[in-house]
C-alpha cells in the first residue's frame, strides 16, 4: 500500500499486505504430510475396511466448514454491533470459504454414501441439514453479489450470515435428534485410538489451508472495496 | 470389492485436492486481477493531479 494512497487518508478501506505465499505452502505441504500419515498407519476398519479412510478428509471439511460459519456469525454480530466495514468483509471472506467447505463435505459424503449405503443421496436429517446450510450461503453469497448500495448489503448480509450460522448446531445436533442414516459425529473421543492421530493431523492442515483461503479471500475483499472508494471519490471529482 | 473401495477412496481424495486448488487457483487469479484495477485507478488519479 503506497503511503500517498487516498484512500487511505480518507480513513476508508486500505489494501492489506499481501498474504504470504510461505503460509500457503507451508498448508499445501501439511495437508499431504497429514494425508499420507493416515492413509498409510491406520488399519483397515472392522465394518468398513479401507473405506473409513474418507473420513480423513470428509469430517475435517466439515469442521472446516463449521470454524468458517462460527467466524462468520462473531462478525457479522460485531458489524451489527460496531458498523465497522471491516467486520462485514471477513464475515463475507469466511462465508465464502465455509460455502466452499461445505460444497465438499457434501460431495465426500456421497463418494462415501455410494459404497457405505449403497446409494449417493438419501434425505435424512444430517445431510438435508447440511445442503440447507450450503443453500442459506449460496444465497447469501447472491445476495451480497446482487445489492449495490455497500452500507445496505453489509447490513441484509449480516442479518443473513448470523441467522445462517445458526443453523451449524441443527447440523451437528441432527444425528442425535433424528433418525439417521449417518453415524453419530466422529471425534477423537469417538473413535478408536488407531485413527485419532491421523484425524487430529488432518484437522490442524486443514485449518491451516483455512485461515490462509480467509486471509487471502478478505484481502482481495478490501482491495476490491478500496477500488469502490477510488471509483466514488473519481465519480466525486467528476461532477 | 476392494477394487471398488479404491475407486472411492481416490475419487474423494481427488475431489478434495481439486477443490483445495481450484479455490487456491481462482483466488491467487482474482487477487492479481484486483490489485492490478487498483493500482491501475490509482495511476489515474495521480495522472489527473498533476498540474
Amino acid at each position: 500500500m503506497p503511503p500517498d494512497n487516498p484512500v487511505s487518508r480518507q480513513g476508508t478501506a486500505a489494501a492489506p499486505a499481501p498474504t504470504s505465499t510461505l503460509f500457503a505452502l507451508v498448508a499445501i505441504v501439511a495437508v499431504i504430510a497429514a494425508q499420507s500419515f493416515a492413509i498409510l498407519t491406520s488399519p483397515a476398519e472392522g465394518d468398513m475396511g479401507h473405506l473409513q479412510k474418507i473420513m480423513y478428509v470428509h469430517v475435517p471439511a466439515a469442521w472446516m466448514a463449521f470454524i468458517s460459519f462460527f467466524v462468520v456469525l462473531v462478525y457479522s454480530i460485531r458489524y451489527l454491533w460496531r458498523r465497522n466495514e471491516n467486520d462485514d468483509l471477513l464475515a463475507a471472506s469466511a462465508a465464502e470459504v465455509g460455502a466452499v467447505f461445505t460444497g465438499l463435505t457434501l460431495m465426500l459424503g456421497m463418494i462415501w454414501g455410494r459404497p457405505a449405503w449403497g446409494v449417493w443421496w438419501v434425505w435424512d436429517a444430517r445431510l438435508t441439514s447440511t445442503l440447507v446450510l450450503f443453500l442459506i450461503f449460496v444465497g447469501y453469497l447472491a445476495l451480497r453479489a446482487f445489492v449495490d448500495d455497500s452500507g445496505q448489503r453489509a447490513r441484509w448480509s449480516a442479518a443473513v450470515g448470523a441467522i445462517g450460522a445458526i443453523n451449524v448446531p441443527i447440523v451437528y445436533m441432527s444425528v442425535k435428534w433424528w433418525r439417521t442414516l449417518h453415524q453419530p459425529p466422529s471425534s477423537p473421543e469417538t473413535l478408536d485410538p488407531a485413527y485419532t492421530m491421523g484425524l487430529r493431523l488432518n484437522a490442524i492442515a486443514l485449518l491451516l489451508v483455512t485461515i490462509y483461503f480467509i486471509r487471502k479471500r478478505y484481502e482481495i475483499a478490501r482491495v476490491e472495496r478500496a477500488v469502490e472508494h477510488l471509483a466514488e471519490a473519481a465519480a466525486m471529482r467528476g461532477k | 470389492m476392494i477394487e471398488m473401495n479404491q475407486t472411492f477412496i481416490i475419487a474423494a481424495y481427488s475431489v478434495t485436492w481439486a477443490v483445495i486448488l481450484g479455490y487456491l487457483l481462482l483466488v491467487s487469479r482474482k487477487g492479481s486481477r484486483v490489485r492490478d484495477q487498483y493500482e491501475r485507478m490509482l495511476g489515474e488519479i495521480r495522472v489527473e493531479d498533476r498540474p
